[in-house]
């Protein structure tokens, strides 16, 4: 097909300031002793984005995601989160800059409830005493609005599906109000029902104006809902795709570099000029 | 199942009555997305008094839309809730070019339960159909039936499908579903008879028995979203031509010298108002990678946006007069998800039509937005399965018929 001439609305009207782009990372490097993790890796997300992250094991996708998280801060390159240039040095430093991160163990406490799961460490309270009432109305607010398969915040975390404690993980990163959320695996051993229900839910992120970062190394679902797929491969980036341009196959072929940088990554947004 | 970018989260209006009949309906979706809940864990979903639940559940179960059976949750008493279903069930799946959308319903067309999953732009027959008979499977699970249970399973495909070979009856389209006899090899994952159709006749069906068309007898059906087509209903019935390609309107030649089509020609209706060539204009803009976002940007009142809708209405408006020069239906309903942008895509396609139909003392077919919204091709679904049983519309047992 051939296509009409592009309106590039953006890189005309906004240049480098391009208002819409929440987090920006130039040049990421890690090295951990002799191995060296990262090495100049460029990822940039847009408010309303679902950015997909796929490669191999040990391309550098945890790396990236703990960079972000606050776990450790990384040896070069700059961040670039809502406008300003920051560093990331500490796990407060992260959510404080709006990332919340859900990490591939969820990290929920499996003895406590839904509720008290999803207000842990950051608990209301009503004169020295927790707000139960409050929180749990809230709670169910947050779950309704993303729809979410629970049928109650009074059970132990314990006593749910794969797919609802994604859910109870993905809605507690919500509660600080977070405006990128980095999901790491959030589809890995679920059953076919519990991954339709992450799936879901991530388009009602996308929908809330969130920018989400999805690692995984499932490719169908990363195509049924990333608006862009960024390929990493031994540190390096190995593409950037649109999703709606690809097949399953040329995202292979990036991630296991049959293809090479130079011949895939296209270029998107103000880049393109 | 989301609620929709353009029309959003519906808000209650304030007289007693339609708060009622809104609570109704906010328990019985609540039913449809979890299969079976007791009272309590019903006031927690749908955020009404457990008071107020209990009173809807009394009026409801009365009317018998919904059955309650004693139960008990974490050692108490309780009383479990399900939508009422009689003689026996069937499953409908839409495959659109993004989404998967199931549902089941019993034989009076009641839907019990349903479910959606979004896919990758070019899915392929064997994962998907793998995906939806599991999902299938668990939907059953939770409103307490087997695949035992399920009479019959239509099915939905954005392609022509031949109604004698039961497979795509055009190259190109949807490869990765090319050459498979897709009713049989669901069949033989579920264990049930199975049906397919293009999913703009699973559309035009639904709006024909309960939507926009009910009232005439020959209609067409627009579907117009990441792919265009249309459904034809001649004489009360869906016309399907020779090998199922009758309506594909996505594939009239509007420009000679236009843009190479997936099905090999050019300058198809679908290379110019097609999902793709829409977003294909706003390339390099990170606001708008789904079709989604043009609706929503539209409805925002984004000019450009709204013009490239408008675009869009206008050259499925000249397609949709040369199909109403052929067939010449009362009715015009447009479905699909473009649809949703209501008057910005029906004004120019009604502009279009009046221009290049032959206009009688009636002048041309009326052009309506399609009453079952997203959801007609689903019920299509249903509806083709309810038929392929025989206790479809009218009273048509197969013992009675015998």
């Amino acid at each position: 097909m051939t296509p009409p001439e592009p309106a590039r609305r953006l890189a005309l009207a906004e240049g480098d300031e391009n208002p819409e782009r929440i987090l920006s990372l130039r040049g990421i490097t890690k090295r951990f002793g002799a191995v060296r993790a990262l090495a100049g890796i460029d990822l940039d997300v847009h408010a309303g984005e679902v950015v997909a992250i796929v490669g191999d094991n040990g391309a550098g996708k945890s790396t990236l995601v703990k960079i972000l998280a606050g776990v450790h801060p990384q040896d070069a390159g700059s961040i670039t989160a809502f406008g300003t240039t920051t560093t990331i040095a500490n796990p407060t430093d992260s959510i404080e800059l709006g990332i919340a991160t859900v990490f591939q163990d969820l990290a929920l406490c499996d003895s406590l409830d839904v509720v008290s799961n999803l207000w842990l460490g950051q608990e209301l309270t009503r004169s020295g005493a927790l707000d139960e009432v409050a929180m749990e109305a809230r709670s169910w607010t947050l779950l309704r609005e993303l729809r979410a398969r629970l049928t109650s915040v009074r059970v132990p975390v314990a006593a749910l599906s794969g797919g609802q404690r994604q859910t109870v993980a993905i809605a507690r990163a919500l509660i600080g109000d977070p405006g990128i959320v980095v999901l790491d695996e959030p589809t890995a051993a679920l059953g076919v029902s519990q991954t339709a229900e992450v799936l879901n839910l991530i388009e009602r992120l996308r929908e809330r104006g969130l920018g989400v970062i999805l690692v995984s190394h499932n490719i169908a679902d990363v195509l049924a809902v990333a608006d862009r797929v960024v390929v990493l491969r031994l540190g390096r980036n190995n593409g950037d795709f649109l999703a709606s341009e690809i097949t399953s196959d040329t995202l292979i072929a990036a991630i296991t570099g049959a293809t090479d940088r130079s011949a895939t990554r296209r270029p998107v947004g103000e880049d393109a000029r | 199942m989301y609620p929709s970018p353009v029309t959003g989260r519906q808000r209650t209006p304030g007289s007693q009555t339609s708060l009622r009949e809104a609570n109704r309906a906010r328990l019985v979706d609540s039913l449809k997305q979890h299969g079976r809940l007791t009272q309590v864990e019903l006031a927690g979903v749908t955020g009404l008094s457990p008071a107020t639940v209990s009173n809807i559940v009394k009026e409801l179960s009365a009317s018998g839309v919904l059955t309650t059976t004693a139960s008990s949750r974490s050692g108490r008493r309780a009383v479990e809730v399900a939508l009422a279903r009689q003689l026996g069930l069937v499953a409908g799946l839409h495959f659109s070019s993004r989404h998967l959308r199931i549902a089941i319903s019993d034989v009076g067309r009641a839907v019990v339960a349903e479910n959606h999953v979004p896919l990758a732009f070019d899915h392929r027959h064997d994962r998907e159909l793998d995906r939806a008979a599991l999902l299938l499977g668990d939907m059953l699970d939770s409103v307490g039936a087997s695949l035992d249970d399920v009479l019959a399973v239509g099915i939905a495909l954005p392609v022509p499908i031949d109604q004698s070979t039961g497979m795509i009856s055009a190259p190109g389209l949807m490869r990765g579903w090319e050459g498979v006899p897709i009713a049989e090899d669901f069949e033989q994952r579920v264990q049930r008879p199975a049906i397919v159709d293009s999913d703009a006749n699973a559309g035009a069906l639904a709006e024909h028995r309960q939507g926009a068309a009910r009232d005439v007898s020959s209609a067409a059906y627009v579907r117009a979203g990441h792919t265009i087509g249309a459904g034809l209903i001649l004489d009360g019935r869906v016309f399907h031509g020779t090998r199922g390609k009758a309506g594909q309107i996505g594939h009239v030649t509007i420009d000679e010298n236009g843009p190479i089509c997936r099905c090999g020609s050019r300058g198809c209706l679908d290379t110019l108002a097609g999902g793709p060539a829409l977003m294909e204009l706003f390339r390099g803009d990170p606001r708008m990678q789904r079709l989604r976002d043009l609706l929503a940007q539209a409805d925002a009142g984004d000019a450009s946006c709204r013009r490239v809708i408008a675009d869009a209405g206008r050259h499925i408006g000249i397609a949709l007069a040369n199909l109403c020069n052929i067939v010449d239906p009362e009715l015009v309903v447009v479905g699909g998800e473009l649809a949703q942008a209501g008057e910005t895509l029906l004004a120019p396609m009604r502009h279009a039509l009046e221009r290049s139909a032959l206009a009688g003392a009636a002048g041309v077919p009326d052009i309506v937005q399609g009453a079952l919204e997203s959801r007609a091709e689903l019920l299509g679904c249903l509806s083709l399965a309810i038929d392929s049983i025989g206790v479809g519309d009218g009273i048509r047992f197969p013992a009675v018929a015998g």
